[in-house]
């Protein structure tokens, strides 16, 4: 039987109707379409699912769709704006932190949850705030530069005129 | 791999979640965090009929109630690692909540979760059980206090009952200098299951005095985390010094049991608990104003 939850998604609230036993990850990808967060080991250990929960990352993997309820969540879809990529976004591809991209949804959303709370993190905090996101490709130093640079734009574009 | 089928409720108080998990005659599972329990379902080792959330239940993270620490069982490893109310003397619980997992283990993991988990590894028992923890549990028919000390039965292994939820972690605050320390070898920074852990207390009788109360856990290295209580009573009584720090250590490896597995072997660990209760013997100390 399946029960109504109500969220706000990327800012729209949204009502889907889910199995009690639907993972965030699975309500998100398969009811909502959103299929940026990934599956990696489904276990909380690679970070490919990472969403931000009320502003906090979390793996959706192990989050059940019904604790989400009444929450706010935000996935990596909700990250550009009008048609433009988003700070961090256009950070990776400058700063070739992308390779296969199957890593990318998670890192961008540790990120974003980092410079909201930091807007000017040293490299030791870049790291850690990234310590979950497993990345085969890129060895993580083009994905720290990333970071470190998108903090850079951002408290440019903080900076009253 | 999809979770088997399960009812889901999350009632909206204590006493209506004690009797859904009385009603459910043990077929029940209490989801706090979820990244253990989850994860144990999706393997199939653990198949609950309901599984009954106790989100609604939960409280502020931490408050002081008459001079006692009150950590509710809810309060999440990244809440409780950055919590001003653990950065003085209760430093060393925060240190366990960090060393678990990642920021997003963090975020969701609860505090409850990882002792009622029970596993030999637990970054949060080996401080809280050196801070004389004891755990409030609720059911329908009753509520108890438990000592931490006594909790831990074996791995996965405590006594908490079926219909039992724990509430919340009591501490009393220590008087005189107190001084804690956690710390846990890994073969990375993070992301890491514990290969051994420590965690001392010292509380001294004036700034720089004697001994008057000292506790040391260790982890992974027996069934349950290990109190190594001739090494605590060794340091009793007496000035701490790099020879009583060296004796305590040792004492406190003399007692461990650890075995191999993948993370170490057994006499690898016992080599490095040893190193490790004297750097926590050394920082705890130093924190309690010891050594200046």
């Amino acid at each position: 039987v399946k029960e109504l939850i109500r969220l706000r998604v990327n800012g729209a609230d949204v009502e889907v109707a889910v199995r009690p036993n639907a993972t965030l990850l699975e309500t998100l990808r398969d009811d909502l379409g959103l299929t940026g967060a990934k599956k990696g080991c489904g276990e909380g250990d690679c970070g490919a699912c990472t969403v931000l929960l009320d502003g906090l990352p979390v793996s959706s993997c192990l989050v059940l769709a019904m604790q989400a309820h009444g929450h706010d969540i935000l996935t990596v879809e909700g990250l550009a704006e009008n048609g433009q990529l988003h700070p961090i976004q256009q950070a990776f591809v400058e700063a070739g932190g992308v390779q296969c991209g199957f890593c990318t949804p998670g890192m961008l959303m540790s990120a974003k949850s980092l410079l909201d709370s930091n807007p000017a993190p040293d490299d030791m905090q870049i790291r850690e705030a990234i310590a979950g996101n497993l990345c085969r490709c890129t060895g993580y130093q083009k994905i720290v530069e990333a970071i470190r640079s998108a903090a850079e734009t951002l408290r440019r574009h903080r900076r009253p005129a | 791999m999809p979770l088997p089928r399960f009812e889901f409720c999350e009632p909206d108080s204590i006493a209506q979640a004690c009797r859904l998990l009385a009603e459910s005659d043990g077929s029940a599972a209490v989801l706090a965090g979820g990244t253990d329990l989850v994860v144990k379902m999706k393997r199939g080792t653990i198949k609950p009929d309901l599984v009954v959330s106790i989100a609604r239940l939960r409280g502020s993270p931490i408050r002081t109630d008459n001079g006692k620490l009150i950590i509710d069982s809810q309060a999440t490893m990244a809440e409780l690692g950055s919590h001003p109310d653990l950065r003085g003397t209760f430093a060393s619980i925060a240190e366990g909540a960090l060393a678990v997992g990642s920021p997003q283990i963090r975020n969701r993991a609860t505090v409850g979760g990882n002792l009622v988990s029970a596993r030999p590894c637990a970054d949060t028992a080996p401080p809280l059980l050196c801070w004389g923890a004891r755990l409030n549990l609720r059911s329908a028919e009753r509520e108890r206090a438990l000592e931490l000390n006594d909790f831990f039965q074996g791995p996965g292994e405590t006594l908490i009952r079926p219909g039992e939820i724990l509430i919340s972690i009591e501490i009393d605050r220590p008087a005189g200098p107190t001084g804690g320390a956690f710390l846990k070898l890994i073969r990375r920074a993070t992301l890491e299951i514990t290969i051994v852990s420590a965690a001392a207390t010292i509380v001294l009788d004036e700034p720089d005095g004697i001994v008057r109360n000292a506790r040391i856990v260790m982890g992974s290295v027996a069934p349950v985390p290990l109190r190594a209580r001739a090494a605590e009573d060794a340091l009793c009584g007496e000035r701490v010094s790099g020879s009583s720090i060296d004796r305590a250590a040792a004492v406190a490896a003399s007692v461990a049991q650890p075995i191999d597995d993948l993370r170490g072997g057994a006499g690898y660990r016992r080599e490095m608990v040893e190193v490790l209760v004297r750097r926590a013997l050394v920082l705890a100390h130093a924190r309690a104003g010891g050594g200046r």
